[in-house]
């Protein structure tokens, strides 16, 4: 297998040399702002790329979804059509990469994530709740953490404060391995960032979690209060509420334009992000950093949409402090258990490094996740992509979507196997064969 | 537990008058090797006195150093702690008093080994009042079966070459036990083990003034002596010369000049790794291996490979760029090279590998071969499970009871849910000398 992969490497050598001094002028780019012109498949290129490769992994919203000898083709930055090699046409303008001893996946998804910009930035804590913050502030693009995150295929992510307070801010959905804001920016507001036990538990003496609870739910009541009034007026039903820039992320929520991500992992946290955002305040929330007995809610946040994304404990220890029957058990495999089908995983990044998010999905499998039907891999993907809303773009393989996808020598979610070749909207962004090899 | 704990504390003493015993009681300076014989006799299947054993199972990762390396479909037949029988379950009859353990759609392999661990009891064993410690003996530090063993043995690992550290250059003997089981002498594969030598590194921190060329003359200067000790003693043997004036410092050099043991070296840098070639292999003849092999070593593979020395990697499977020392290592790579991948393509066959446990947990063992895989060694024909299993009881002279699934050999197995170098795999049973000594249907799930 791997003296075919190497060959694979050697025919595509003169597009390696390529993409190599694409490098350099990425790195220029965001600082210069020069102009580059574009290569074949990228955003602006009037060439196509076809990419042949062994097995692409297209990850549907359920089931075992791949095609073997298969071709990808990407035009402008997108997927223009994945199908078999014998069935599916090249145009003869594009751009042939031979890689067909390895596979193809989408880019990983990571819904928690603090290595996009300044760390010391994210965790401001002056109040309980910072609604107005911004991680957007913080952003660095091309950060030496962003760079390894690529070469473990993290081709998107969540980027978002801190769990100091109940809520440290807005997060910002970005695109790793691109060089300017600009570029890298999916959607902003990401999230607005919630955390419950735990952490802000410290913000100071006297604050526990009844206060806490109270002091959130006073937040939502006055921020949504707020995005109603302006809802009422753009429906010419009332005059235009005074401006307050601090409850300006609620009529976002309000609208369904952005979600609440919640770092939430014990059951009576849990419980408050299903009945009081979820069923009181009806707005679209997710568990976020998922990890403990919060997975004896699975069933019930199934029910009402609230879907589980699980880590970076991706396994309950027998402790003390958290109530075990003694064995080491797998969270989401307790979560699929317990009946819950939208299971994702992150790394809070630095806690687990970024470019292990993979390894998240493999650790969940061997304590007892069940990925006969491909469960795993739509946790990186998919999964993650439709909870934060971005599944039109990212997530899987499917024509009109971002050209973001890794190239790896077997089953990715297989730690033995490595990852190669990395695009970002058709863009080569990582090359194994051609720069030093990061991971 | 509170009469567990007493056995421990039992088989601490009893490891420490034994050694004492035979240092100033006995002319054969070491214990014979205990067979799993001496286990007291039990009526459960598998075990010794008990009814036999028949595993049946999806696939047998069975890797004999030759031959036929995995059986589909296989039964596995064990009786009196001992394998006495491999074959397709179609062709291979089980006899009607065996009983039957059906694993399934799940694997087994040979249990685990690992030659680079220092959790086989207390942390007693870095004693550096000298720089060579020839006469130093791990197995007055065994415990048996102690609390991280357990998680050791739940990944699936059975035998360890338990060593002294690497503070001095020659930090003492080594020895190879089994794991799972509750005594001493149930659990000894072979005392001494091995004898630990180690060269660049943590020694250099002995005292100001040492450097690796004192450190070079010293240990040459030592095997000088014992080699010499030995033929000495060998001549008188044969009736060829007086008797010489007994040195229990230098009883050790007895067993390597005669080939009953080996040195087991931590060395990792280009120079060492040479000096264990020449000095060690070459000058003095004694079987060696490197252990804890890390680093540039690699330039070295084809050179061992000819002199037949193995190689035991890690607890680093990686070299990673450095640039913040004068390359003191040797190696600067441009990008992460993986060790293994790197002595296998000049040619070294025998790879295995190891944890330094507790540096790299002991139950990790799998995952150093798993990062082999990921950075570039070539497992096609198994070699991740070789290096795991048959190589490391070749390389410390163990083949004849540990190591593979063949008659004959001892019963030390793993069941698991696939191949054992996919992370993703957990093992769910291990077997020991036929016992079972962790099932994750009974016992708590320990990793």
């Amino acid at each position: 297998m791997s003296s075919s992969a190497s060959g694979g490497a050697r025919s595509a050598s003169t597009a390696f040399v390529f993409a190599s001094c694409t490098f350099v002028a990425f790195s220029n780019a965001a600082f210069a702002f020069e102009s580059r012109s574009p290569k074949a498949g990228e955003k602006g290129s009037e060439i196509g790329l076809a990419l042949k490769v062994r097995k692409a992994l297209v990850v549907g919203t359920e089931g075992d979804s791949f095609v073997d000898n298969a071709v990808v083709i990407v035009k402008n930055g997108v997927i223009e059509a994945v199908g078999p090699v014998r069935t599916t046409p090249i145009p003869s303008s594009y751009e042939v990469i031979d890689q067909s001893a390895r596979w193809l996946a989408p880019g990983f998804v990571d819904l928690h994530c603090h290595i996009a910009g300044s760390l010391s930035d994210l965790n401001d804590t002056v109040y309980l709740t910072n609604p107005e913050l911004h991680a957007s502030a913080a952003v660095t693009p091309e950060n030496s953490a962003l760079k390894l995150a690529v070469a473990g295929g993290v081709t998107s992510v969540l980027f978002i404060p801190g769990s100091g307070s109940n809520m440290g801010g807005q997060g910002i959905l970005l695109k790793t391995g691109l060089p300017t804001f600009e570029e890298m920016r999916i959607r902003d507001p990401g999230s607005l960032k919630l955390a419950q036990a735990g952490n802000p538990e410290r913000w100071a003496i006297g604050v526990g979690r009844s206060h806490m609870n109270w002091n959130t739910r006073n937040t939502f009541e006055r921020g949504l209060a707020y995005a109603k009034a302006w809802d009422r007026f753009e429906k010419g039903a009332a005059p235009a509420p005074e401006r307050n820039i601090q409850w300006d992320i609620f009529r976002d929520l309000y609208s369904k334009k952005t979600q609440v991500s919640t770092h939430t992992q014990r059951y009576q946290v849990v419980l408050a992000t299903l009945t009081m955002v979820r069923v009181g305040f009806g707005l679209d929330v997710y568990i976020d950093h998922g990890e403990w007995f919060g997975s004896k809610l699975a069933a019930y946040a199934q029910k009402i949409g609230v879907n589980a994304i699980v880590g970076p404990r991706e396994v309950d220890v027998p402790s003390s402090a958290i109530d075990t029957d003694g064995r080491i058990l797998g969270i989401a495999a307790s979560y699929q258990q317990n009946g819950h089908k939208n299971i994702g995983f992150n790394t809070d990044s630095p806690v687990v490094p970024q470019e292990e998010l993979s390894v998240q999905a493999a650790v969940a499998v061997r304590y007892g996740f069940d990925d006969s039907r491909q469960d795993s891999m739509r946790g990186l993907t998919i999964v993650p992509a439709k909870t934060a809303g971005i599944a039109h773009r990212v997530g899987s393989l499917a024509p009109g979507k971002d050209a973001d996808f890794i190239v790896s020598t077997g089953d990715p979610l297989d730690p033995r196997n490595s990852i190669e070749i990395v695009f970002i909207e058709g863009r080569r962004v990582y090359d194994a064969a051609v720069e030093k090899r990061r991971w | 537990m509170v009469i567990m704990k007493r056995t421990f504390l039992f088989s601490a003493l009893l490891a420490t008058s034994a050694s004492l015993t035979h240092s100033f009681a006995s002319d054969s300076s070491f214990p014979t090797p205990t067979p799993p014989a001496n286990a007291v006799p039990t009526r459960i299947a598998g075990e010794l006195g008990g009814p036999g054993l028949a595993v049946k199972t999806r696939k047998a990762l069975a890797v004999p150093l030759e031959g036929v390396q995995f059986v589909d479909n296989a039964v596995l037949l064990v009786k009196d702690g001992k394998i006495v029988g491999l074959g397709p379950a179609a062709t291979t009859p089980i006899p009607s008093d065996f009983e039957v353990v059906d694993a399934g759609e799940q694997w087994i392999m040979p249990g685990m080994i690992d030659l680079h661990s220092h959790v086989g009891g207390t942390f007693d064993i870095n004693e550096m009042v000298y720089l060579t410690n020839p006469g130093l003996r791990v197995s007055a530090s065994v415990i048996p079966h102690n609390d991280t063993l357990k998680v050791t043995v739940a990944s699936g690992v059975t035998t360890i070459l338990f060593i002294p550290g690497s503070g001095v250059n020659v930090g003492g003997q080594g020895i190879l036990m089994k794991i799972g089981l509750d005594r001493f002498e149930e659990a000894l594969v072979r005392n001494p083990g091995s004898m630990k030598l180690a060269q660049a590194g943590n020694p250099e921190g002995w005292t100001v003034g040492i450097g690796r060329s004192f450190m070079n003359w010293n240990t040459r200067a030592m095997f000088s002596r014992g080699v010499l000790y030995a033929k000495k003693w060998d001549d008188f043997e044969k009736g060829q010369g007086s008797k010489p004036e007994r040195n229990f410092d230098l009883d050790i050099f007895r067993e390597l000049y005669s080939k009953r043991t080996q040195i087991s070296t931590h060395t990792q840098i280009y120079q060492v790794v040479m000096t264990t070639l020449t000095m060690v292999k070459k000058q003095f003849g004694l079987d060696v291996y490197i252990d804890h092999g890390e680093m540039a070593g690699y330039k070295l593979a084809g050179f061992a490979k000819d002199l037949g020395v193995n190689a035991i990697l890690g607890p680093r499977n990686v070299e990673v760029p450095t640039r913040q020392f004068i390359n003191w290592t040797g190696s600067n790579p441009e990008g992460i090279l993986g060790i293994a991948a790197e002595y296998q393509k000049r040619g070294m066959k025998m790879i295995g590998f190891n944890t330094d446990a507790p540096v790299i947990p002991a139950e990790e063992l799998f995952l150093q071969a798993s990062m082999a895989v990921r950075h570039g060694f070539d497992a096609t024909n198994l070699e991740s499970v070789r290096g795991l299993t048959i190589v490391p009881a070749v390389t410390s002279g163990i083949a004849d009871r540990v190591g593979s699934l063949e008659v004959g050999k001892d019963a030390d197995f793993v069941i698991m849910t696939g191949d054992p170098a996919d992370p993703r795999t957990s093992v769910s049973r291990v077997f020991t000398n036929g016992k079972r000594i962790y099932d994750t249907a009974k016992d708590k799930r320990l990793f």
